[in-house]
């Protein structure tokens, strides 16, 4: 099975947010970008399927700015990706609207074979969400989001999943080739050996021009604002737990209004 | 021919969801004086559902009542609704904050060559397309984008735009043709819908009021606490990535970078002492309080309100507090 995963660098969690200089982004001066929540449980599960079906491969591919899609891509080789494919988006413009990025990504995606293209649901920064599904039209295949319990049923040739929907987790069954929106989580997924990281540094990235498509973003972002600080909480002074529960409710009704 | 504003009906059980619902108000908003609104649904019931859409002040709706679109890929829906926009020569295009809304409009950015943005939490009308403003980083941020050209498809964020009045108005269905749907898009099969895994009550993503479980519950029995607080105030139970990394509740219950994002009205964190990868998944909640017998406990921090003291005993007292209050 050829396996695709798209991932995009994100600033890692514990990043502190400041406002950008044109106001319309986040600062990126000394943040680290790690491959995002999702992303990096897309890659352990295109791992885990090629494990399960020898003969398989995955090829990771990332439309961002340099150096840091080259940085996640090198990560997930360090992980045990086969292949990586950048393709080049400058900071402002088209890596800033989604839809311009999944074009992006689908210039490298249909150069190359793909069974199964395996995206996070979204990213933890822009949380737009709209890759794999922008992506599956473009490859004119179906897409899945919100996917969990992904497997590969190899003598029936078919993916089974579920899908975590508003009315309960459908059960799916969907042959390849297929777009999936991973919503999984492992909250340990594989980390990378030190040799295999000292041979990322080495490893091959194929640089693929983003086309026409992906370099027309069709939306921009126009400010990108933080909420004023949380203070901190308001501490209930009190004597006995009745006492404690009964001035929190009273609290919660009369002056925050969260229950009647 | 007017430009119109499309809006996209998702079914259960027959009836137009609520999500689809908060779409008719910001179609309003975002139509101009002389623009018609138009409903959209899909399935063997989409004529009967129609009607849900006349109640609410739309009386023309375009049907596409082809019953392999109950249960089939968001593909095939987007290939429909694409088809019904071209129809009714839509400009834009409006969903609930639903998984299938949400990725209903990533399709359309492409198929219908539409700009496209989700979470939407506010929409206005600007000079040649739509300003939305939206929630990123869970919650830490908030953008401002602007989204330019002919065509602009739009999913809202759950929750963020109030139900509209009835206003009956007499119901003007049309059909769409769906024969041209390529039969690959309907491939994949739906095998299936099992319960949610969680506990009773509304779920994380719903849910008006969390309450929430972390490490300080100590184990798997004394988390009923947890519920029976939850159960108190009607709202649904989270966990901290300490209980179900533990196997004290299913990985369904967490809450964090890499569990559910969440905001509800109030988030109650009960022994939970505020990782950063929790913090991220609920710090855009409105109301936050925190209970914990650590009061260098870094929740503290995020929290509204705070109680420093034994859970074992403030929150059985809060519980009966809630029950007396509320009658329940």
């Amino acid at each position: 099975m050829e396996i695709v995963v798209c991932v995009k660098p994100v600033p890692e969690a514990e990043t502190r947010l400041r406002v950008g200089a044109d106001g319309t982004g986040f600062d990126t001066e000394g943040v680290k970008f790690v491959l995002a929540g999702y992303d990096e449980s897309a890659v352990e599960q295109a791992l885990l399927l090629k494990e399960a079906n020898p003969g398989s491969r995955v090829h990771v591919v990332s439309a961002g700015p340099s150096p840091r899609a080259d940085e996640v891509l090198r990560a997930s080789i360090a992980l045990g990706c086969d292949v990586a494919t950048h393709v080049d988006l400058p900071t402002t413009g088209a890596s800033t609207d989604p839809v311009a990025v999944a074009r992006a990504l689908a210039v490298a995606v249909a150069a190359a074979p793909h069974d199964l293209v395996i995206c996070g649901k979204q990213a933890g920064d822009d949380e737009a969400g709209l890759v794999a599904a922008a992506l599956g039209e473009l490859l004119g295949v179906p897409d899945f989001g919100y996917v969990v319990d992904l497997r590969y049923d190899a003598a029936r040739k078919l993916l089974t999943f579920e899908r975590s929907a508003e009315g309960g987790q459908e059960l799916w069954e969907a042959p390849l080739p297929c777009v999936i929106g991973l919503q999984q989580a492992w909250n340990d997924p594989r980390t990378a050996k030190l040799p295999a990281i000292l041979k990322s540094r080495k490893a091959p990235i194929a640089k693929v021009a983003p086309g026409a498509g992906g370099t027309t973003p069709s939306s921009r972002p126009e400010k990108f604002e933080l909420p004023p600080p949380r203070l901190g909480a308001k501490l209930i002074e009190f004597k006995t737990p009745q006492e404690a529960a009964q001035k929190l409710v009273r609290i919660l009704r009369e002056e925050a209004k969260v229950f009647p | 021919m007017t430009p119109n504003v499309l809006v996209f009906g998702e079914l259960q059980d027959g009836h137009v969801v609520p999500a689809s619902l908060e779409a008719i108000g910001v179609a309003r908003t975002l139509a101009g004086a002389s623009d018609q609104l138009v409903g959209f649904v899909a399935g063997a019931r989409g004529e009967s559902a129609a009607a849900d859409f006349a109640r609410f002040g739309i009386g023309r709706v375009l049907v596409a009542d082809d019953p392999r679109l109950d249960s089939a890929p968001v593909g095939a829906v987007a290939h429909a609704v694409a088809a019904a926009a071209r129809t009714s020569n839509a400009r834009l295009v409006v969903a609930g904050g639903t998984t299938v809304g949400r990725d209903l409009v990533g399709r359309l950015a492409v198929r219908w060559e539409a700009a496209a943005s989700t979470g939407v939490t506010e929409a206005a009308p600007v000079d040649g397309g739509v300003r939305v403003r939206r929630s990123v980083f869970g919650g830490r941020a908030t953008e401002t984008r602007r989204l330019d050209g002919e065509r602009v498809a739009l999913a809202l964020r759950p929750h963020a735009f109030p139900a509209p009045t009835e206003a009956a108005v007499p119901l003007s269905a049309e059909k769409v043709a769906t024969a041209d749907i390529p039969a690959a898009l309907f491939a994949p099969k739906r095998t299936g819908v099992k319960a949610p895994d969680r506990g009773a009550g509304p779920s994380l993503t719903d849910a008006a009021i969390i309450v929430s479980g972390g490490r300080g519950v100590r184990g798997p029995n004394e988390f009923r606490l947890v519920e029976d607080l939850a159960a108190s105030l009607g709202a649904a139970v989270g966990a901290s990535r300490a209980v179900t990394d533990a196997g004290w509740r299913p990985t369904s219950f967490q809450v964090g970078q890499t569990g559910k994002a969440v905001s509800p009205q109030l988030y109650v964190a009960v022994g939970i002492s505020g990782a950063i990868q929790h913090i991220v998944g609920m710090v855009s909640s409105r109301v936050i309080v925190a209970i914990n017998s650590d009061a260098s406990a870094p929740i503290f921090k995020v929290a509204d309100y705070g109680i420093v003291g034994d859970l074992f005993e403030i929150v059985p007292a809060l519980t009966a507090e809630v029950r007396r209050v509320r009658g329940v």
